[in-house]
């Protein structure tokens, strides 16, 4: 068996966890208020880290008095918390938050996900994933075509377009089970090789 | 209860406890059953070995522990295979769990001699997402004014002749959220662009490799075990592939037993109606 602490309370918690597969119970519940405990811990951590390194230190030894724009709204978020009469001041912070990520995703959304998708959906058909791929756009996109009188090709198109979702949530389904195997895999390691040395693998 | 009834309903908890038996077994006594190697590896891994000694690349860690068993592996076989063809890694980092990781991963060659801040630095955990990537593409020194060890990042060698995504020889990222965002802001500097995916999300990113925008894509586990196959450095990854293709066989075989007895059930059912018209 391991002698290292870490490893016993992680196999420990990682038994605990899976025993909600058998039943309910108190240790479960348990080891759940935990995780939530642990994890805003952490959060909190990680949350003077980069206060000290983006902000703190920049101020201090380079005198980079701009990072106090950014430090000051996010200030601003925990207004509520101090006064009621002011909390609208924490729309200003999530406006800039909301606005900036909205302009820097659509900079270049335009460009990468819709021409650029577009350019290697419609461009020269180079071998049969590529006549795949412009079938089942086409078609997907005949799927949704609400305003069309539907005619045979329409008819068509919309019916290789429901093939086509259909086998792309199958795939994105398996790929996820296949996600979800790879991670109770890890789990194995932990409890059967690092805590129990069952598996010999290194 | 007729047999199609009963097949039907069998007990969640026989089906958990089959499942960690077909995982645990192969793992205890593994099998050795033949691993193939997909294109999208090929590609990836030829991608990766057209860099030369003293390329630098920027490594991108969006990997948190809940899902590390599924793409952490696909960091260590690609970070392997940079280190032995000693090319300089500049890791960032948009998950809280980043920085840790990151240790974790470099940790080994600093004790077999390779200098940080020269052949590899961590420059940790950068919260905002995908505003944090294009921050950090755009000018890495303001981005990061320190790194995960406190150093000034201007004191760092490594970062000597780098200060943004366009002066890197490539961009690799390992993300258990989705390629969207790297394609997005990383795509305009025109440095080829590698992801490490967990499986759930790799079908989403399909399209971009198709397109050109990804220069290769590592998909979940199965990703790091093919990547080790190309190597010829055995990991954990393909280690797990008997595992994990057990598990898979038991899978499609609850999905059998589970029509089968929809169909039989769906048959009696239908010959009650007929009987009681």
């Amino acid at each position: 068996m391991s002698r290292d602490p870490v490893i016993w309370v992680s196999s420990i918690v990682t038994i605990i966890a899976f025993s909600y597969l058998f039943k309910e119970n108190e240790l479960y519940k348990a080891v759940e208020h935990l995780y939530v405990g642990v994890a805003a811990g952490y959060t909190l951590v990680m949350g003077y880290n980069n206060i000290v390194s983006k902000v703190w230190t920049p101020l201090t030894r380079d005198k980079n008095f701009l990072v106090l724009i950014p430090a000051i709204l996010g200030l601003m978020l925990y207004v509520p918390y101090v006064s009621k009469q002011y909390s609208w001041v924490k729309r200003i912070p999530i406006a800039a938050i909301v606005g900036i990520g909205m302009a820097l995703t659509a900079r270049t959304q335009i460009m990468q996900q819709f021409v650029g998708q577009i350019k290697a959906a419609v461009g020269p058909v180079k071998n049969i994933n590529s006549l795949i791929i412009l079938l089942g756009t086409v078609g997907t996109l005949c799927y949704f075509l609400f305003t069309l009188r539907p005619s045979l090709p329409v008819k068509t198109g919309s019916e290789i377009g429901k093939w086509t979702i259909m086998v792309t949530l199958g795939a994105a389904f398996g790929a996820g089970i296949m996600g979800r195997i790879s991670l109770l895999i890890d789990r194995m390691f932990l409890i059967f090789r690092d805590w129990i040395p069952l598996i010999k693998i290194r | 209860m007729d047999f199609f009834e009963k097949l039907g309903k069998i007990d969640t908890r026989i089906i958990y406890v089959l499942f960690i038996l077909a995982i645990l077994i192969p793992l205890v006594s593994p099998l050795g059953l033949p691993v193939t190697v997909s294109q999208h590896t090929k590609q990836t891994y030829e991608v990766v070995n057209s860099l030369q000694p003293g390329d630098t690349v920027i490594i991108d860690i969006g990997i948190s522990y809940s899902g590390a068993g599924d793409v952490l592996p696909q960091a260590i076989a690609v970070f392997k295979h940079l280190m032995s063809k000693d090319v300089k890694v500049i890791f960032t980092g948009v998950q809280m769990d980043s920085s840790k990781i990151i240790e974790d991963l470099i940790k080994p060659y600093e004790e077999a001699g390779k200098e940080y801040g020269v052949d590899f630095c961590n420059l940790g955990y950068l919260a905002g997402g995908e505003n944090a990537i294009a921050a950090y593409a755009r000018d890495l020194k303001k981005a990061y004014p320190l790194d995960f060890r406190r150093n000034s990042t201007d004191t760092l060698p490594i970062l000597e002749t780098v200060n943004s995504a366009k002066d890197v020889n490539m961009f690799i990222f390992f993300s258990v959220q989705n390629a969207d965002m790297y394609v997005r802001q990383i795509t305009e500097y025109q440095v080829p662009l590698v992801g490490g995916l967990i499986a759930t999300i790799a079908p989403q990113a399909e399209p971009y490799l198709h397109a050109g925008q990804l220069k290769g894509m590592l998909v979940g586990l199965r990703g790091a075990a093919e990547y080790e196959s190309m190597m010829g450095s055995p990991g954990i990854g393909l280690a797990s592939m008997d595992a994990q293709s057990i598990a898979h066989l038991l899978i499609v075989f609850f999905i059998v037993i589970a029509n089968i007895s929809y169909l039989g059930t769906q048959n009696k059912t239908r010959s009650r109606k007929e009987a009681s018209q």
